[in-house]
């Protein structure tokens, strides 16, 4: 008995540097994959507070891109706007829309605390619960797919965005609708690459990459990005496709938070599938 | 009890340095400037291992809590912390360490200052990087990034001791 509390003596360093350490894994880990608590993050009301003020400070910084990125989505948007149009047929009537039903409700945010050079790059945005935000949402901007909702506490989110190695966002190529798995190898903040696209499909580099729809995350047809550069695999039958995001995430402020409407819908629908 | 103050203030000084200047520095994918392990090499001598150990899992934990990385640098600090008694160890100058001094470049000197700091500024930026990755295929881009990360941050740190520190008598 003496001899082992004199072993556990001598190995109490050890112990100790085992259980701290284990904390740390753990924390990191379980908060990689599913987060459960927001205290050690930038999400916690204390440390989402100091960085709001250090946003107040820096904010400016690329207000004048910002502006302008902002200003291109209202023009673009304000040409689809039907009284701004010129009526070729001008006995048409108005009718009461019942073919389309609203699938998407946007919620504006702003980053507050980002990276763009880390492995695994998360962004801290100033909306939370509060303003109806919850795990699994969308978030893009008015150039591109930004990421996804990790986490969120009452008034702070962090978005898993699209420079981490398993983001796995659904996208496809616009002209012949050849889909695929979006993923980042953590070497430059510009440059994607798409997973999946088998190479009997042909593809011609400069074209468009949007997102798909399929997980219901994302409408489909954001923009992602464009190819800039295809790759056969040795011994694989699919192709490596190098995409350059059309979004600069190192100076992205203004954010959207998309909330599918019907997610919850087509996810009972598709568990209900499984079931049987 | 003066110097329990001034590693309180040190602290939070590291703190603030790490998260609001060097996190944000950002320069490209292969660098990342970290000088929270200096704060636990200018930690004194005759401090207790157990101790070591718990200062470096706060100081992780704050500098975490700051910066998205979610238990990363704690777990690179608290791996450092259980390195520096044996590095010391190692570096040991003939006639021991003298408690009154600090372990600083200007105490112990350049080379004693080199492999010690030197060594374990790379355990604890590989670890980092490794963790971060977790996956063995990325092995290429770990010491890719450890490498002038380690060495950029090693001379950062010394430039931040003459900033922050004196010869002690």
């Amino acid at each position: 008995m003496r001899n082992l509390i004199e072993f556990i003596q001598k190995l109490r360093v050890f112990f100790v540097f085992l259980f701290l350490q284990g904390i740390a894994l753990y924390l990191y880990l379980s908060f990689m994959t599913v987060p459960k608590s927001n205290y050690f993050t930038t999400a916690s009301s204390f440390s989402g507070a100091l960085f709001e003020i250090g946003n107040s400070l820096t904010k400016h910084f690329n207000l004048e891109e910002n502006n302008r990125s902002l200003q291109l989505e209202n023009i673009k948007l304000r040409s689809k706007v039907p009284s701004f149009l010129y009526e070729l047929k001008k006995d048409s009537i108005s009718v009461q829309d019942t073919i389309h039903k609203q699938q998407y409700n946007y919620i504006p945010a702003t980053i507050i605390n980002s990276t763009t050079t880390r492995r695994n790059n998360f962004f801290t945005l100033n909306t939370g619960i509060a303003q109806g935000v919850s795990r699994g949402m969308g978030v893009f901007s008015s150039n591109g797919v930004v990421g996804i909702i990790h986490s969120s506490s009452t008034h702070f989110s962090i978005v898993k965005s699209v420079l981490t190695s398993d983001i796995n966002i659904d996208v496809m190529i616009e002209k012949n609708g050849a889909f695929g798995l979006l993923k980042w190898d953590g070497k430059n903040p510009n440059k994607g690459e798409i997973s999946g696209i088998t190479n009997d499909i042909k593809i011609t580099i400069g074209s468009n990459v949007i997102s798909r729809g399929g997980s219901g995350i994302f409408p489909k047809g954001l923009q992602v990005g464009k190819v800039v550069g295809v790759k056969p695999i040795e011994g694989k039958s699919v192709w490596e496709i190098e995409i350059a995001f059309s979004e600069k995430y190192a100076s992205l402020q203004n954010v959207y938070i998309i909330k599918n409407l019907f997610r919850n819908e087509m996810l009972m629908l598709e568990n209900k599938k499984g079931e049987e | 009890m003066t110097r329990f103050y001034i590693f309180i203030f040190r602290f939070l000084i590291f703190v603030f340095l790490q998260v609001f200047i060097f996190n944000q520095l950002e320069i490209n994918p292969y660098v990342h400037i970290m000088v929270s392990p200096l704060y636990i090499m200018l930690l004194p001598f005759d401090i207790s291992v157990i101790r070591l150990l718990f200062i470096s899992f706060f100081l992780g934990i704050f500098i975490d809590a700051l910066s998205n990385t979610f238990g990363l640098h704690t777990s690179a600090l608290v791996l450092l912390a259980y390195f520096r008694p044996f590095v010391f160890r190692w570096f040991a100058p003939r006639d021991g360490y003298d408690s009154i001094k600090n372990p600083s470049i200007f105490d112990m000197g350049n080379k004693w200052f080199v492999f010690t700091f030197g060594s374990l500024v790379i355990v604890h930026h590989f670890w980092f990087f490794a963790i971060e990755s977790f996956s063995i295929s990325e092995i290429l881009l770990i010491l890719q990034k450890t490498i002038p990360s380690a060495l950029l941050s090693f001379i950062v740190c010394v430039i931040l001791q003459t900033l922050l520190l004196k010869k002690s008598k």
